[in-house]
């Protein structure tokens, strides 16, 4: 696939995916009152957003197969050190939180941005080498 | 491995942007390839020599020297 039109199919799902996210999570915060919390209905409501993140993973994976060969190389290292820093990461902070009650509990949810952050921030790093 | 991709691009006079519409791939690839920071799979190495009618061993070159 022309690398132009692998981009512009990758800019349309991300976008189109992100916008539904953001939808959802205003949808759901606009929401959040009118909803006793635990309930079935609540937990129902507060994974829509979650739908978004799978369409959002699901188009990077497919950004992944369509890209050429040079840059799926570079992206896939990319997204192993990022993996490897968020692991190290949420491993020395879950330690922490284990033996320190006091230490500031950090939802789970950080995972996914912190790892895209990191991820983006490597893989353009990687892109600029080559430009 | 060391190549000599930029010369022959030269010859044809093409950017590098020119040779990356040729062979499917980023401008930002081709630079990769040529200065030796990504060898090529055997695919596209094949789809190169074949773009230049050269034999894959008259544009790389392997750098471990011969016992």
């Amino acid at each position: 696939m022309k690398p132009a039109l692998a981009h512009k199919r990758y800019r349309q799902r991300i976008m189109g995916s992100a916008l539904g996210y953001l939808g959802a999570v205003f949808g759901v915060s606009f929401l959040h009152d009118s909803f006793t919390d635990g309930s079935i209905f609540a937990l129902l409501i507060s994974a829509i957003p979650a739908a978004f993140i799978i369409v959002m993973l699901w188009a990077v994976w497919r950004f992944l197969g369509d890209m050429d060969e040079v840059a799926h190389h570079d992206n896939i290292h990319a997204m192993i050190e990022a993996l490897l820093i968020i692991l190290a990461f949420t491993g020395g902070w879950g330690l922490i939180e284990l033996f320190n009650d006091d230490f500031p509990r950090l939802p789970i949810f950080f995972v996914f941005p912190g790892f895209f952050i990191i991820y983006g921030l490597i893989a353009g790093f990687k892109y600029k080498r080559c430009v | 491995m060391k190549n000599n991709l930029k010369a022959l691009r030269a010859e044809k006079n093409w950017s590098q942007a020119a040779l990356g519409r040729e062979l499917d791939i980023s401008r930002q690839s081709v630079n990769a390839i040529e200065t030796g920071r990504y060898d090529p799979s055997l695919p596209l190495a094949f789809k190169i020599a074949r773009l230049f009618e050269l034999r894959i061993e008259d544009i790389f070159q392997d750098d471990i020297k011969n016992p």
